[in-house]
């Protein structure tokens, strides 16, 4: 097995075995490298204080983006409750009541029959009629009923003017039209009194 | 100098050796460190749970996530019930009672409030004398409102006036399906729709529970949230706007008839959808309180009444379906006529007169149609009657309904069949007797009324909608026809009873009533009337049923004068809203005599 090596060991020629011999391995001494200290702990420290303040601005980011969610979620609930608010006073206003009211106030009144028009055959069919005030529908209920002594009556009398006195005016005096405007006006004052007054003894006879 | 003759003891020896500073410093150490030990032993031996909850508890908020509660809508999508954010606003009387009369004073103006109720509210003393610590002042406050009041109050420096959660339940149209709907007390719903159907409406509350600081999340703190389940919306059939005209319709007819009562209610003649359900006197959804109680509930399906001569119409078709009669059936009819137990008679004085069933039908002869009900073989009424759906709920999901009474066969007797052949001794809810006339107009198919669109399911459990409809024939085709003919001469105003039930431009076929009543003390029939018309238009392609129904009239009115007329008017809106055009076709011409 070893034959080949021996011999080419056999061929090599004999002035070199000294240069062999100093080839010869020997055990070489450990050589320490020591790597920079200062680099490394730069390294560290910087890694280190990074994370602390990425940490630190992450954490009081957060904490910003609570206090942006607190604001923003209260203006949405404000928001949402006046949408809410004035979605109701839509409602309400389009509450059919309330546009028939508002309509009735116009002096609108409710369709009469119309007539219809049929676009195949030209033809018209139904019994038009023209609204009405008659259409009018009641859209408030009707007051109550007050029993008699809360709303008494109204008492009509008829009084037949005098003779020789015009109707309307009570003083002779007005009829040659002597009578200042002012005179009439305190007449007719007086005149309206009166009749409240005749008024007011008919209801305590009755 | 004999006084210094000893030396002084240096200053520094008073302290003591070294030896005893160190024994006292330790018994004052040891001291200490038992006092640390003992109050370790209590915080962590005796009862660490307590401590810690406490300290979980400084900054956790726990909130209830309230469940939005659904809508009622109606068949558009218009609300009839609508629910928005609201709050109380409470006091807390502790910081309130020293400046109590002008809060009072601002509350009262701001939010609407009683001042001395309020005043007395912001003075509340508990039960052993200490100022109490909660008071309402108002509740269901539109949380814009409230929450204006509160920021002034305390810009005013008014202290202890606070706000809470506290949804409002809207009626946006105040009385509109009122009496269906119902509405919700302080907590809870009371009655209606709202509260048969509360399961579907109120949805869950969720809950939060979260650290705060200074009033915001703490980003990283513990958090969890089970989000709250919101109500789903109830859609009706019911159209908003013909339901408010037929109210409105309906408070005049009653109120100009100086009535009771009255209810209307119209009905898809298809798809037996209830369009509109009308209650007089009814009440504002939104103030129940201001009403009396015996208005707040549905009379059109929770009162029984006998329906009178509109239920000719089930009668005569019945015979008609059985082949015993044909809508030109000859007729003798006699001024009255006497049965085992009583007399019968006509609304009107007659002798001997010859009427066709027609004309039964068109002048409503109580003796023309007991002679022709005599052709029935026993029991065959009733069951006629049962398949038109009396005596039995039509369960479209309103509370409390009631089931009518029709007689049971054991109390069927001749002299029963006499009286019910003309709609007495028979007790019918509204909505009931709608369904049987629109058998009549459907061909004579019944198909079961609904009150809601789609599915739900009511607080017994039971399915109801429009999902639910049954359909199930009753009398011919043929039949329902020949009774259509003879319903169409009753709006004759030369032959029929009932001139102003007419539709200007359309074919009309209605059937008045007018039945005795029974009273409420005596329960007999006591002289008082129940007035109705019952009909569908175009006659001869029905779109709508409509009945009407009032009670008691004091003005002497009968179903002709008194309800026709406010049929006309509801079904003219309808078919005018639908956009119905008139069939074009001629009316009805049937003999009402020989």
């Amino acid at each position: 097995m070893s034959s080949p090596a021996v011999q080419i060991r056999s061929r090599v020629p004999r002035f070199a075995d000294a240069a062999i011999a100093r080839a010869r391995l020997t055990v070489v001494p450990r050589r320490r490298v020591r790597a920079a200290r200062v680099p490394f702990v730069t390294l560290v420290s910087l890694l280190l204080l990074g994370g602390v303040v990425g940490l630190l601005l992450f954490n009081t980011s957060m904490q910003q983006a609570s206090f942006a969610s607190t604001a923003l979620e209260e203006q949405a609930a404000n928001l949402t409750a006046r949408k809410q608010t004035l979605q109701m006073e839509v409602e309400k206003l389009r509450d059919p009541q309330h546009v028939a009211a508002d309509a009735q106030a116009l002096g609108m009144v409710l369709a009469g029959p119309p007539a219809y028009l049929n676009l195949s055959d030209g033809s018209v069919t139904g019994d038009p009629m023209p609204a009405t005030p008659d259409n009018r529908l009641r859209v408030y209920a009707a007051p109550p009923v007050k029993p008699p002594s809360i709303d008494p009556r109204p008492i009509h009398k008829i009084v037949q003017p005098q003779e020789g006195i015009l109707p309307g005016t009570t003083d002779p005096s007005a009829d040659t039209g002597a009578g200042s405007p002012a005179n009439t006006r305190s007449t007719g004052t007086n005149d309206s009194h009166k009749n409240q007054q005749s008024h007011r003894q008919h209801q305590n006879q009755h | 100098m004999a006084r210094t003759s000893q030396p002084l003891r240096p200053r520094g020896s008073l302290r003591g050796s070294p030896t005893l500073r160190l024994r006292v410093g330790f018994v004052l150490i040891a001291m200490v460190l038992s006092v640390f030990g003992a109050r370790l032993v209590q915080l962590q031996g005796i009862d660490p749970g307590s401590y810690a909850a406490m300290a979980a508890a400084e900054g956790m908020v726990n909130v209830v996530l309230p469940a939005e509660r659904g809508n009622i809508l109606d068949r558009n999508g218009e609300p009839l019930a609508d629910s928005i954010d609201g709050l109380m606003v409470v006091a807390d009387p502790y910081m309130t009672v020293d400046q109590a009369p002008e809060i009072a004073k601002f509350l009262a103006q701001r939010l609407n409030v009683d001042y001395f109720t309020t005043l007395q509210r912001l003075r509340a003393r508990t039960a052993n004398g200490d100022y109490s610590r909660f008071q309402y002042i108002a509740r269901r406050v539109p949380s814009t409102l409230a929450s204006d009041v509160v920021t002034a109050a305390a810009k005013r420096g008014f202290e202890g006036i606070a706000t809470r959660r506290d949804p409002v339940r809207d009626y946006p149209a105040a009385d509109v399906a009122a009496n269906l709907i119902g509405f919700l007390g302080t907590d809870e719903p009371l009655a209606g729709l709202e509260r048969t159907f509360n399961k579907q409406l109120a949805g869950r509350d969720g809950s939060a529970r979260y650290e705060v600081g200074a009033g915001n999340v703490i980003p990283l703190g513990q958090n969890t949230v089970t989000d709250a389940v919101n109500g789903t919306d109830l859609h009706t059939t019911i159209d908003r706007d013909l339901q408010w005209y037929t109210q409105r319709v309906m408070r005049q007819t009653v109120e100009d008839a100086q009535a009771d009562s009255g209810v209307a209610v119209i009905m898809d003649s298809k798809t037996g959808e209830l369009l509109a359900l009308a209650d007089y006197p009814t009440f504002d959804a939104n103030a129940p309180l201001e009403s009396p109680k015996k208005d707040l509930g549905s009379r059109a399906m929770q009162d029984v009444y006998e329906p009178g001569s509109v239920e000719k119409v089930l009668t005569l078709s019945a015979l008609i379906d059985a082949g015993k009669v044909t809508d030109r059936t000859k007729l003798r009819v006699p001024g009255s006529l006497s049965r085992q137990d009583r007399v019968i008679h006509d609304w009107w004085a007659h002798g001997l007169i010859h009427l066709t069933l027609a004309g039964v039908v068109a002048q409503s002869s109580n003796i023309g149609t007991v002679l022709a009900t005599d052709k029935f073989k026993p029991g065959q009424l009733r069951s006629y009657l049962s398949k038109f759906g009396l005596g039995q709920k039509t369960n479209v999901g309103v509370r409390g309904e009631t089931s009518g009474l029709l007689p049971d066969p054991s109390q069927w007797t001749h002299q029963t069949q006499d009286r019910v052949a003309f709609g007495q001794s028979v007790s019918v809810n509204a909505v009931q007797m709608t369904a049987a006339i629109n058998t009549i107009a459907n061909s004579g198919v019944r198909v079961s009324p609904s009150l809601i669109e789609g599915t739900a399911t009511t607080a017994d459990g039971d399915v109801v909608g429009t999902d639910t409809t049954t359909t199930r024939r009753v009398v011919s085709e043929d039949a329902a026809h020949q009774m259509m003919l003879m319903m169409e001469r009753v709006i004759d105003p030369e032959v029929g009873v009932a001139p102003g039930a007419a539709v200007p431009g359309y074919r009309v076929a209605g059937k008045t009533g007018t039945a005795q009543r029974v009273g409420a003390q005596c329960g007999c029939y006591d002289g008082t009337f129940t007035v109705s018309f019952a009909g569908f238009a175009p006659a001869d392609d029905p779109r709508f049923t409509i009945y009407v129904v009032v009670q008691n009239p004091r003005n002497g009115g009968g179903g002709g004068s008194v309800a026709g007329p406010a049929f006309a008017k509801m079904m003219s809106y309808a078919l005018r809203r639908y956009a119905v055009p008139p069939t074009g076709t001629r009316p009805s011409r049937l003999p009402i005599v020989w």
